[in-house]
């Protein structure tokens, strides 16, 4: 296939300025050398984001990027992986992107199933906007935007994902560099919807007991809980702790996934195209009245 | 959990074991340009320089090295390449602050150096070909080298915690 | 012999007036004649009010007709309703359902009763002729056919394709019906009989409305790619979409909002594909944020925005022009959005199809700001040579610039700047809503976001040249203007026809580039201009406002606007047009 890509070709001349320490750093790292493995050419791989602090990932490699609105990277994303379903097309972006403003959109791309991988780097604050509180914060965490601690219930990403009916599941660490490569690259090549929650901290918002120190301390690969990914209703009981433990690696994985919805699109405009072709001249003839 | 994965020690070549060390020392070199790069970003002239100056050190042992593999092996093709390697001696991602002061950054680098000095002596063990020991062992001797040189910098700087944090302005909301 | 007439059909949903009509429509236009058609219904889903109107002439009809030369009414109730969508006359022959009485004193606004008012006992024929009351439309098909000339074999026609599915029964039945009717007709001729002309032979003309010529525009234009979510008076187009851009390998998505059906849009065009979304009013407001990425990102999209009453929910199913504000003005930060107006069901194929160019060749958002009326009335359209059209690509970078360090937003004195998309070796580039330089990359340099929006500005400059997409009519040195746009366009044409033939001295500029305004022709057009009317159907008079924003119009011209749901007529604007003309004398 294509010559040998070094990570380092992935990564574009754009220097990141996320605040020193912070997360996402490493889960660019993570991305270089799973794009690496898997090979595909940067100019066909389309990357989009929302916006946030996390979203700005887009611009430090060398694919295609899209750096979009908050909470509509993955509308864009779907219009582009449609429009050309031969792009390698991976959406990134926070939790409040992907669990606040564009929640919405969240169902209803799991349940088309379109082939994009999404990235979520879940700090649990709003990074960009200068640590309000996130949709994934904790209860009771004081923010600036809740100074007496916030009353709400924090949604969990993961049992979210996993009830929409997501194929493939999977939670990362920056603290376990190796695990999150590897993670990063399965859920690539996983053909359908694949989703990973990657614990990425804030170093300059987020609470000491999320900074990697204390991940390090607390993982848990779900491998060694003897976890089968193939096992959905498992998946969920883990998924569950969502907040409590820090459980990584991948939750579930369908074992036979069913065709991707772009697979199918393209699929019947083949079959909608035999014979002879239409010309788009001809158009109003339908509308002729003898 | 190892740093460096896919790589057998009971039967890596000497040429592979070589390669590898070259790109131990790549990786910590552009990871200290990378934090040389997000320090300069956030107004910490006097860390970034000193990690442009850990870039070059490191440069320059990987030019070393590299050129003792192209001496014994040519140009010959390359087994291992980077993907293989987590942050053997370079510092990870979470080390580096913004407005962090000349001592932290050396503490930063003396952990990196234990850190690598920690890979090769757990190494160390499972390397059967008497050759490559000897190679593990030059290079865990030079990391503790390295260490000397760090802690001798250390003890010249001041005792004093470093404050520039205090001094520096709240982050802005974008 | 008459050459034109204006027949309005009124009942409740279940009386099949609206299916009627169309059957008059298909049987005038499968004829030779000229016709079309409006629907106008209450807020129910199923039966409620219903209504429609039906003009039918020797020569092209340029609107659905002011006061009615023929009304139906199968109540009275659902006539009312009607109110100024269907206004009566002295001239007016009123044909109502015998059972349901005389008409009402106050039926005619005007206080104007008709001269001829008849009561057929439409039930009652239809029970003996078809053994059905339900058939009564049929009998109202017979009547207009023995009065107004509508020849017998096409309404049979049009019967046979609605009820031989239906069973041989119905068919039968009706057909008994439409027989009763015209010998009804027969045995009580109307006091001043009027029956149409034959039109001229001449090739089979098209049958369809606005939203069908929108989406066979967007096919012909090369559309690959249409992200939407249903709102009336829009969803036609992506259901007929939806039903044909696969044949063409394209791809519709009903996606779960619109912001997510633009986004989709928005995607699609940055792979590289000629993209489109439509929406209303409601969904129009979700559009915006997208809107303005696409114009950051200078990447081509056309969104048809079929204007509805608003604001809100407001009325979706009634006409109103009250939605220019917001295609030219929802948007943060300097933007500028071309907006095109069709005023026809024909016309709306042109701007289709000139949106897709401009939004290709300016690697812009175009707005296409329909109306209901023009999106779904059935107009017969005389055949259109699509040859005529020019249909244009964005400009791609060349392998040259591909291979010499690409810049996706690169200086060059069109402001235009060649679009890569993913897939194209070299063309890789940041894509973003954040102001960025001429790589891509993102930047909060004020020198450089001037320099951007001068650029992003001056591409859309030669817009302001395009005569082209003004129709003028009338000597260029009339003192009165009129001006109008949208579906209010095709009352105006034809006023001015009227205040021609009276030598009045006016002359028409109907705009189909509203947005940028393009000071040189505004400012051509008014400098003979002392009077003059802005005709449009808000309450505002927001194009009125608009030019005022950017020419300076002269003083006696004024904004003749009133709310939607209340069309105009071609008589009142004309009686205006005679006042100012009195007035400058
Ligand atoms: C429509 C809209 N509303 C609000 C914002 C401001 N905003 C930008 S990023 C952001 C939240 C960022 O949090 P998250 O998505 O978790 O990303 P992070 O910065 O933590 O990576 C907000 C509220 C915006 N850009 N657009
Ligand atoms: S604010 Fe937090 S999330 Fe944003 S760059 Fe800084 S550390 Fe990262
Ligand atoms: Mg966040």
């Amino acid at each position: 296939m294509n010559a040998f890509l070094a990570p380092n070709d992935y990564k574009s001349p754009l220097k990141p300025i996320w605040c020193p320490g912070c997360g996402d750093y490493g889960v660019l790292q993570a991305l270089y050398r799973a794009l690496s493995a898997v090979g595909r050419p940067p100019h066909e791989i389309a990357f989009i984001s929302g916006i946030g602090c996390s979203s700005r990932i887009p611009g430090y490699t060398t694919a295609y990027g899209f750096n979009t609105l908050h909470g509509r990277a993955l509308p864009i994303a779907q219009g582009v992986k449609l429009a050309n379903p031969d792009l390698l097309v991976i959406v990134a972006g926070g939790d409040g992107d992907g669990f606040s403003i564009g929640g919405g959109h969240v169902p209803h791309v799991i349940r088309r199933n379109v082939d994009l991988t999404y990235l979520v780097m879940d700090n649990q604050v709003y990074g960009l906007t200068k640590g309000q509180l996130s949709p994934t914060s904790p209860r009771g965490l004081k923010t600036v935007t809740s100074p007496m601690g916030s009353l709400e219930q924090p949604i969990n990403p993961l049992l979210t994902v996993l009830a929409y009916g997501a194929g493939f599941v999977a939670q990362a660490t920056p603290a376990d560099m190796p695990g999150m490569t590897a993670l990063i690259e399965e859920a690539i090549r996983y053909p359908g919807f694949s989703f990973v929650n990657i614990q990425s901290p804030c170093i300059t918002f987020g609470e000491e007991d999320q900074q990697l120190k204390a991940h390090k301390a607390r993982m848990k690969p779900l491998a060694s809980l003897g976890h089968d990914p193939a096992n959905q209703l498992a998946a969920l009981d883990l998924a569950r702790a969502y907040g409590t433990e820090l459980y990584t690696g991948v939750f579930y994985r369908n074992p036979s996934p069913p065709p991707t919805y772009d697979a199918l699109v393209r699929q019947r405009q083949v079959e909608l195209q035999k014979g002879e072709p239409r010309s788009r001249s001809r158009v109003l003839d339908g509308y002729l009245k003898a | 959990m190892t740093p460096v994965t896919g790589i057998d020690f009971e039967r890596i070549t000497l040429r592979d074991a070589l390669d590898l060390a070259v790109l131990i020392e790549e990786e910590a070199r552009d990871r200290y340009e990378e934090f040389a790069d997000q320090l300069a970003a956030h107004d910490t002239p006097e860390v970034a320089d000193f990690f442009s100056r850990m870039a070059r050190i490191e440069e320059r042992h990987r030019t070393e090295l590299l050129e003792r593999r192209r001496t014994l092996f040519g140009s010959a093709p390359s087994a291992v390449d980077r993907r293989a390697l987590f942050d053997v001696e370079a510092p990870g991602y979470e080390a580096a602050r913004a407005f962090m002061g000349v001592r932290q950054a050396l503490e930063t680098v003396l952990a990196a150096e234990v850190k690598a000095h920690t890979f090769f002596s757990e190494a160390l063990p499972r390397v059967k070909d008497p050759e490559l020991k000897v190679l593990f062992q030059e290079l865990r001797e030079e990391e503790v080298h390295h260490q000397a040189l760090v802690k001798a910098e250390l003890a010249r700087c001041s005792e004093k915690p470093d404050d520039s944090e205090a001094y520096a302005d709240d982050p802005n909301a974008q | 012999m008459i050459e034109d007439l204006v027949v309005g059909l009124a009942g409740s949903g279940g009386d099949g007036v609206v299916s009627a009509g169309e059957s008059l429509l298909a049987a005038a236009s499968s004829q030779g004649f000229y016709a079309m058609m409006t629907k106008s219904f209450g807020s129910q889903i199923r039966g409620g009010e219903s209504s429609c109107r039906v003009r039918l002439s020797t020569r092209k009809v340029l609107n659905p007709g002011g006061v009615l030369d023929v009304a139906v009414a199968l109540n009275w109730e659902d006539f009312r309703r009607f109110g100024a969508e269907l206004p009566i006359g002295p001239g007016t022959v009123l044909i109502h359902e015998a059972k349901a009485g005389p008409p009402p004193a106050d039926l005619a606004p005007s206080g104007r009763m008709p001269r001829e008012v008849i009561g057929v006992p439409l039930a009652e024929l239809a029970k003996a002729s078809a053994g059905t009351d339900r058939a009564k439309t049929t009998i109202v098909l017979g009547v207009l056919s023995g009065w107004f000339g509508v020849p017998q074999e096409a309404l049979d026609r049009g019967l046979q394709k609605k009820f031989a599915q239906k069973g041989e029964g119905l068919l039968e039945a009706n057909r008994k019906a439409l027989a009763r009717g015209i010998s009804f007709a027969a045995e009580h001729p109307l006091a001043a009989p009027r029956a149409l002309a034959r039109p001229e032979a001449s090739a089979p003309k098209l049958l369809c409305d606005g939203n069908e010529m929108c989406a066979s525009a967007a096919i012909f234009s090369g559309c690959e790619f249409f992200g939407g979510y249903p709102i009336t008076p829009s969803t036609e187009v992506m259901q007929i979409l939806s039903r044909e851009l696969p044949r063409y390998g394209g791809v519709v998505l009903q996606a779960e909002d619109e912001i997510s059906g633009v986004g989709a849009t928005v995607g699609a065009s940055f792979a590289g594909k000629k993209s489109m979304t439509a929406t209303s009013g409601p969904g129009m407001s979700l559009k915006t944020e997208m809107l303005g990425l696409a114009s950051i990102a200078e990447l081509p999209l056309v969104l048809l925005n079929v204007q509805r009453g608003g604001p809100s929910t407001g009325m979706p199913t009634k006409p109103e022009q009250a939605d220019l504000f917001q295609a030219a003005f929802s948007a943060h930060g300097d933007v500028l959005r071309p907006v095109l107006a069709p005023s026809s069901v024909e016309d709306t194929f042109r701007l289709t199809v000139e949106a897709f160019n401009l939004a290709e060749k300016y690697q812009t958002p175009v707005v296409i700001l329909s109306d209901q009326e023009i999106a779904q009335r059935k107009e017969t359209v005389d055949p259109i040579d699509v040859s005529r059209f020019e249909v244009l690509e964005r400009l791609r970078p060349t392998s040259e610039q591909l291979t010499g360090g690409y810049q996706r937003f690169a200086e060059t004195p069109s402001g235009v700047s060649p679009l890569s998309h993913p897939g194209m070796q070299g063309g890789n580039y940041l894509a973003a809503g954040i102001e960025h330089d001429v790589k891509g990359a993102p930047t909060a340099s004020g020198a450089t976001h001037a320099a951007m929006n001068t650029k992003r500005f001056r591409k859309l400059a030669p817009l302001q040249e395009r005569s082209d997409l003004f129709e003028r009519q009338g000597p260029p040195d009339a003192p009165i203007a009129l001006v109008s746009w949208g579906s209010s366009a095709g009352v105006a044409r034809e006023a001015f026809a009227l205040a021609r033939a009276r030598r009045l001295p006016v002359k028409l500029l109907i705009p189909s580039l509203l947005y940028p305004v393009a000071e040189p022709v505004y400012r051509a057009f008014f400098a003979s201009v002392r009077a003059g009317l802005v005709l449009e159907l808000s309450h505002q008079g927001q194009l009125y406002r608009v030019l005022r924003m950017f020419v300076d119009v002269p003083p006696g011209v004024t904004s003749f606007a009133r709310s939607g749901a209340q069309p105009f007529r071609a008589d009142e604007l004309l009686e205006r047009l005679e006042q100012q003309a009195e007035a400058l004398r």
